[in-house]
């Protein structure tokens, strides 16, 4: 059977100017121009970095912090266009990170479903029907119609969580697999995360905890200062990490 | 089934319009939030997003009609002078704002799921816009009251409100850059808004002032908006043909400005966050 690519990236670079020691305030950057110590440097967050996840593929991308491996979700999210390069993502992307931060607390349950599902790219009719789906699976179908002010920081997670995973896209991105809520309910999610990447979708996993890796991903690369050390079996690929990080 | 290909090429303002407008079902949910948030879910609704604009009113129609007396030309009344002031100046300043902050607060979302930040701004110049119509009620009252009514210029009204979405959603994406580079912009902004108020003829008239200050003040394109305003709605001004020619280009070109601005600079942005 030959592999259904999801994802392809050739040689993705992505380069930006920034500024010596990083600032944030205009204040800052009035007194550095003005004293002329305003120095620029080519930063690549990502630099040549090639790989393809197929459908039913996990990949898996470890590294150190700063390697550029959120920098490479975004690329993957196409929120962020690569400076060169390319890549190519086939079908729908849903990405499982800053769960509920679309959420308004002023709105019902039900509305923060309909606008954080709109939000992540679903057709706001199917979100519509989709809403006491969604509801039941987190348990929480007599708080619908009460602003999620009155939630409790679990219960907003498990709106959350089961907003994002109530659909199975092409392409699932997910940044740290997300345990949210109570003991019953972290299995739950843990499960259904699970079930999401067996479902014949193609995966991009970031993750630091090499157990998931090991037991989770098809593929893994390594990355360090955003270029790419190793790419290959799971097992190899972390071999290679330990090595450096001795 | 929809393919992203990164090096298709993007062209600038075209394809943020576009990708506006495929979400055009997220904008409206967005202005729907926003409406419910300000109306629905407060104890006296509308009245209550009414009450800064009217309170602002009655202050300065005290400090102005009373402390410095304000004179006006013939056939002018002061009250619905002022209100329809404040209301043009609250619908530039709160959809400017708001379109930067949402963009700006929104920017753990917008980092992270492909949608067009520009939708944002709209929803929220939009839905100041909305809030405006709210204030024509008052307004209304008030001109009914000095012997006054909307008048028959009403439907221009359409095309200074458009005019106004365009300029503060193109003004709105450039400062949401701002506000998002740098943390201490806010404040800055802020003094240069206050600026910006005090040279539009909200509540003084033009012809109250010496000729030299005169050529400033039509200088800042709000006036040419806040007479078009009054002259539309309840003929208390004349607005030239120049103040047209002002508002209407003055809208197109800071709406594509923010446009082109805003979609080279963001992805350096998101870069860094």
């Amino acid at each position: 059977m030959s592999r259904e690519l999801i994802v392809e990236g050739t040689d993705i670079a992505l380069a930006y100017r920034r500024t010596r020691h990083r600032v944030s305030s205009l204040k800052q950057t009035a007194i550095d121009t003005i004293n002329r110590r305003m120095s620029y440097e080519n930063f690549y967050a990502l630099n040549g970095v090639s790989f393809e996840v197929a459908r039913g593929e996990t990949l898996s991308v470890i590294g150190r912090n700063g390697a550029g491996k959120s920098t490479l979700l975004k690329v993957l999210a196409r929120v962020l266009p690569p400076t060169s390069g390319r890549v190519i993502v086939r079908g729908s992307v849903a990405p499982m990170i800053e769960l509920g931060a679309g959420f308004n607390p002023e709105l019902t349950g039900a509305e923060n479903i309909l606008l954080y599902g709109t939000l992540l790219g679903r057709d706001r009719k199917t979100m519509q029907s989709r809403i006491e789906a969604i509801a039941g699976w987190a348990e929480l179908t007599e708080h619908l119609d009460i602003p999620i002010r009155a939630y409790s920081s679990g219960m907003v997670a498990r709106l959350a969580f089961a907003t994002a995973t109530d659909v199975t896209p092409d392409l699932l991105l997910i940044d740290e697999v997300l345990s949210v809520g109570d003991e019953d309910f972290q299995a739950r999610s843990k499960a259904r995360t699970a079930e999401m990447m067996n479902s014949g979708c193609a995966v991009v996993l970031v993750t630091h905890d090499l157990n998931t890796v090991q037991s989770m991903a098809t593929r893994a690369i390594y990355l360090d200062h955003g270029t790419m050390k190793a790419s290959g079996y799971p097992q190899d690929v972390i071999d290679a990490y330990h090595a450096d990080l001795r | 089934m929809q393919v992203y290909d990164s090096s298709v090429k993007q062209l600038p303002i075209i394809n943020p319009l576009k990708g506006v407008w495929e979400k055009r079902s997220l904008l409206k949910l967005l202005v729907a939030r926003d409406l419910t948030v300000r109306y629905k879910r407060s104890v006296i609704g509308i009245w209550w997003s009414l009450l800064n604009p009217l309170f602002t009113t009655a202050v300065m129609f005290y400090v102005f009609n009373t402390v410095f007396k304000a004179k006006l030309p013939d056939g002018q009344a002061f009250l619905p002078y002022l209100l329809s002031g404040v209301l043009t100046i609250t619908l530039f300043n709160q959809g400017l704002t708001m379109a930067a902050d949402s963009i700006a607060s929104g920017a753990g979302v917008l980092t992270k799921v492909y949608v067009r930040p520009e939708i944002f701004a709209f929803s929220a110049t939009i839905s100041s816009a909305i809030n405006f119509l709210f204030g024509l009620i008052p307004l209304t009252v008030v001109l009914l009251i000095f012997g006054k009514h909307p008048g028959w210029k009403t439907p221009l009204l359409l095309v200074f409100m458009l005019c106004m979405l365009l300029f503060s959603t193109g003004l709105g994406l450039m400062l949401a850059i701002a506000y998002v580079n740098f943390d201490d912009s806010r404040s800055l902004i802020n003094i240069f808004l206050l600026a910006l108020q005090y040279m539009t003829p909200i509540f003084y008239p033009i012809s109250a002032i010496g000729p030299h200050t005169q050529k400033v003040i039509n200088l800042n394109p709000l006036t040419s908006y806040v007479t078009v305003f009054r002259d539309v709605f309840g003929d208390n001004s004349h607005a030239t043909g120049t103040q047209w020619i002002v508002m209407i280009s003055t809208s197109i070109v800071f709406f594509f400005l923010g446009f082109y601005v805003f979609g080279r600079t963001w992805p350096k942005v998101v870069a860094k966050l």
